[in-house]
C-alpha cells in the first residue's frame, strides 16, 4: 500500500509526520454490493506535526478534516500513505503498517478528545470507572494508585477531587468536556487531537476551556491537533494550520501568514465568510461571499476541486489538478498562487 | 408602569412587557424568562444574544403560543401591531385559538435552528408551502404552487421549479435553511422569528443565509427577530440588540452601542471572551469565572452577580437592579451601568 520508495528521516522536531495520505469510502451498489466508486474523504494530504505545537485543521464540513484525525488515531484502516509518529523513546512507528495489535502500546501517547461532552461519556459509569479505565487497562497500579491518579487529574483540570464518585449526568456541558481533557491526560500522552473540542460549548465556557488546554500543554509539553470550523479560534489557538477542502490540503503554513495574507481562494473566502463582533464591519460591505455548496464527495469536480466556486477560476483550473506548491515559505494548491491579490484580515 | 399602557406607536411592530414564562418539572418551577421587556419596530431586526438557558427560544416562543405541557404560567402583555392602529393582544390569546392560528404562519413566520426536524419528511417542500398559503389566503392551488416556486427562487434555490417536488432529505443543510425561509415567508408576514437559523451550518452558508436575509428584510420591509449566542452574527444583521440571561434582559439598544460602549458587565465580559480574527494575539482569553447556574438555583438579587467582577457585597447579591437608560434607547440592568469605566479602574 506504501507508495513512497524510500523515506527521509524525520526530523527531531517532527511528531508525526503524514505523507500522501489517502482514505477512500467503498460506494456499493445492488445485490452483490459491487463496488460501483469512491468517496474520497482524504485523498493525498501530507503534513508534519513538530513537537509541542498546536496544529489546526480548518475547513467546512464533508472536506476530510475529523479523517484526518482518525487515521492518525488509526480509527480507520489507511488506503494509502503513511504516518509516521515519534514515540517517548525517541523511535519512530509507522502507524500505517501496524495491526491492531501492535497499535496498543502506542495508543497510550496518542489521545482524542471529543466534540459532544454528552454522547461520548458513559452515563452508567462513575468519574473514577471513566477516567481510571484507561489505567486499568494498561495496568496502572492497584486501585488505590489509580484513585490518586484520578484525583490529582480531576484536580488537573480544574474539577473538584470529591466529585470522583459522581456521574456525568451530573455536569454541565464545559465540565464534561473536562472529564474527556482528564481521561485523555490520564497515560501521559504526546499527542492529543481534539475534534471540535469546543464547538458546543457556550462562548464564556468555551473561553475557560481553551484556556485550561493551552495552560496544559506548557505544564505537560503536549501537542495538540486542534480541528475546528470556528477560524477566530484556530487563529487563537495554532501556531500552524492546514485549510482542506474535499479531502485535499489547499494550503498550509503558519497561522499568522495566512490569516494576514492567504494565497488560495478559498482560505481568503473562508477568512471572509467570518462573522466578526464588529458592526461596522458590515457596512464596508467588503465580504466574499461564496456561491454555491461543497461538492459531492463521490463525484468530484475535474481539475481543481474549488474551480465551480471560485472567483478567479480559468480554463485550465477546470481540467488541470494543481499540486502543492511552495510559495513564500507556505505550501499552496492552486495554479495562481501569489499571482493574485487576496484579502486577509 | 401601568398595566394598561397606552397605544402602540405607529412605528412599533411587536411589544413586550413582562412577560413571564414558568414551567413546572420534578425539581420544583423553572422561571425560564422571567420578567422580560423588548419590543421591535417596523422594518427592523432585533438581535437576541445570550448562552443557553437564558430563555432567548422561550420568550419568542411565547409570542408564537407554542408552550409545552408543563407550562406553569405565562403572564405578562405582548402586543402586536400588524398595520397602525390595529393591535392584537397576543399575551390574552391561548395556544390553539383561531385568532392565533391566524398570524401564526401567516403575520408572523418562524425559522428553526434544525430545518430537518422543522420541515415535514413526507410531505414534499413544494406541498408544506403551498397548504400554508391556502390555509390562509384565498387562492387555487396552482397558483398557491407558482407562487410556491416563486418563493423558492426569491430564496435562491437553484431550479425551483423542479424542487418543488422535491422532499426535504434530498437537500444539503443550507438548501433546507432556505427552504424554511421560503415556507416562513410564504405569506408575506410582518415578523419573522428566526432562533439561531444558521447555528448548525458551515461558515460560509452561514455568510450565504445572513446575506440572504438581509436582501429579504430589504425587499420586503418585514421585521426579524433574530436569535442566536454567536455575537459575530448578530454584529451582522442586527439594528438593535437584547442581551439575555437567566431568563431576563439585562442590556439592549442599538447595535453599535452594544459593542462599542457595552454598559452591562455581562456583556462586556461575554464580548471580551471570543476571540477575533487579526486581532494582536493574546496569550489568554478572557473567561466569566463559574457557569451559568442551574435554573432551579437562580441567585438571589442581580441573577449574574456571582460571576461579575464588578458585583458589590450588599448590594448586587440583594437586590435586584433597575434598567438604568442611556440615550438611543440604550439600556442596562445594572447599579453600575455608566460607571463601569471607574469601576474597572
Amino acid at each position: 500500500m506504501n507508495d513512497s520508495v524510500t523515506m527521509p528521516e524525520m526530523p527531531d522536531d517532527v511528531l508525526i509526520s503524514v505523507r500522501g495520505l489517502k482514505k477512500y469510502f467503498p460506494i456499493r451498489k445492488g445485490w452483490r454490493s459491487s463496488h460501483v466508486g469512491d468517496v474520497k474523504a482524504v485523498d493525498d494530504v501530507s503534513f508534519d506535526i513538530r513537537k509541542g505545537e498546536t496544529f489546526g485543521l480548518v475547513g467546512e464540513s464533508g472536506s476530510g478534516k475529523s479523517t484526518v484525525a482518525r487515521l492518525i488515531l488509526r480509527a480507520y484502516v489507511l488506503t494509502g500513505g503513511s504516518i509516521r509518529f515519534r514515540m517517548t523513546d525517541g523511535s519512530v512507528a509507522e502507524l500505517g503498517e501496524l495491526t491492531d495489535k501492535q497499535m496498543r502500546p502506542i495508543r497510550k501517547e496518542m489521545q482524542m478528545i471529543f466534540q459532544d461532552p454528552y454522547s461520548s461519556l458513559d452515563p452508567r459509569m462513575t468519574l473514577l470507572e471513566l477516567i481510571g479505565e484507561p489505567l486499568k487497562v494498561n495496568n496502572y497500579g492497584t486501585e488505590e494508585q489509580i484513585k490518586e491518579r484520578v484525583a490529582e487529574l480531576l484536580k488537573m483540570v480544574g474539577l473538584r477531587p470529591e466529585y470522583i464518585l459522581r456521574y456525568p449526568h451530573a455536569f454541565s456541558g464545559g465540565q464534561r468536556q473536562r472529564i474527556g481533557i482528564a481521561r485523555a491526560l490520564a497515560l501521559n500522552p504526546s499527542f492529543i487531537a481534539a475534534d471540535e473540542a469546543v464547538s458546543a460549548l457556550d462562548v464564556s465556557v468555551a473561553a475557560q476551556n481553551i484556556n485550561l488546554l493551552q495552560d496544559l500543554q506548557e505544564k505537560l509539553g503536549l501537542t495538540y491537533m486542534f480541528i475546528t470550523h470556528d477560524l477566530s479560534m484556530v487563529e487563537h489557538i495554532s501556531d500552524r494550520i492546514g485549510v482542506m477542502y474535499m479531502g485535499r490540503l489547499v494550503e498550509l503554513g503558519d497561522t499568522d501568514d495566512i490569516f494576514r495574507t492567504p494565497l488560495h481562494p478559498y482560505t481568503e473566502a473562508l477568512l471572509s465568510a467570518v462573522p466578526q463582533p464588529d458592526p461596522r464591519r458590515r457596512k464596508e460591505g467588503k465580504r466574499i461571499i461564496l456561491k454555491g455548496e461543497i461538492a459531492d464527495a463521490a463525484n468530484q469536480p475535474t481539475g481543481c476541486a474549488f474551480h465551480p466556486r471560485c472567483r478567479f477560476a480559468k480554463d485550465c483550473c477546470k481540467t488541470d489538478k494543481p499540486t502543492l506548491k511552495t510559495v513564500n515559505g507556505r505550501q499552496v494548491s492552486c495554479h495562481f498562487a501569489g499571482e493574485i491579490e487576496l484579502a486577509g484580515v | 408602569m401601568n398595566n394598561k399602557p397606552a397605544n402602540m406607536p405607529p412605528e412599533r411592530l411587536l411589544d413586550l412587557k413582562d412577560v413571564n414564562v414558568h414551567f413546572e418539572l420534578r425539581e420544583g418551577i423553572v422561571k425560564a424568562v422571567n420578567g422580560v421587556s423588548y419590543h421591535v419596530n417596523r422594518g427592523e431586526v432585533l438581535g437576541i444574544v445570550g448562552e443557553s438557558g437564558s430563555g432567548k427560544s422561550v420568550a419568542v416562543r411565547a409570542i408564537m403560543r407554542l408552550f409545552p405541557k408543563n407550562l406553569h404560567e405565562s403572564t405578562g402583555q405582548i402586543r402586536f401591531q400588524p398595520t397602525p392602529g390595529e393591535e392584537v393582544d397576543i399575551s390574552s390569546l391561548t395556544g390553539n385559538s383561531r385568532q392565533i392560528r391566524q398570524l401564526r404562519g401567516n403575520r408572523i413566520g418562524m425559522i428553526f435552528q434544525e430545518p430537518m426536524t422543522a420541515l415535514s419528511p413526507v410531505h414534499s417542500v413544494g406541498t408544506q408551502i403551498t397548504r400554508t398559503i391556502l390555509l390562509h389566503r384565498q387562492c387555487s392551488k396552482k397558483e398557491a404552487r407558482e407562487r410556491a416556486i416563486e418563493l423558492l427562487g426569491k430564496v435562491q434555490l437553484p431550479r425551483p421549479e423542479l424542487l418543488v417536488d422535491n422532499y426535504p432529505h434530498q437537500l444539503s443543510g443550507g438548501m433546507r435553511q432556505r427552504a424554511m425561509i421560503a415556507l416562513a415567508l410564504s405569506c408575506d408576514p410582518d415578523l419573522l422569528i428566526a432562533d439561531e437559523p444558521t447555528t448548525a451550518l458551515d461558515v460560509t452558508t452561514e455568510a450565504q443565509i445572513l446575506d440572504l436575509l438581509r436582501g429579504l428584510q430589504d425587499e420586503l420591509g418585514m421585521s426579524i427577530i433574530f436569535i442566536t449566542h454567536n455575537f459575530g452574527v448578530v454584529a451582522d444583521i442586527a439594528d438593535r440588540v437584547s442581551v439575555m440571561y437567566l431568563g431576563r434582559v439585562l442590556e439592549s439598544g442599538p447595535v453599535d452601542d452594544i459593542f462599542y460602549n457595552p454598559q452591562h458587565p455581562y456583556t462586556r465580559a461575554l464580548l471580551q471572551s471570543v476571540p477575533r480574527l487579526g486581532q494582536a494575539p493574546v496569550k489568554r482569553l478572557k473567561t466569566i469565572p463559574g457557569m451559568v447556574p442551574d435554573p432551579f438555583s437562580v441567585p438571589k438579587g442581580c441573577p449574574f452577580h456571582p460571576r461579575c467582577e464588578f458585583a458589590v457585597k450588599g448590594l448586587c447579591d440583594v437586590k435586584d437592579p433597575e434598567m438604568v437608560s442611556f440615550s438611543n434607547e440604550h439600556e442596562a440592568r445594572c447599579l453600575r451601568a455608566g460607571k463601569l469605566e471607574e469601576a474597572a479602574q
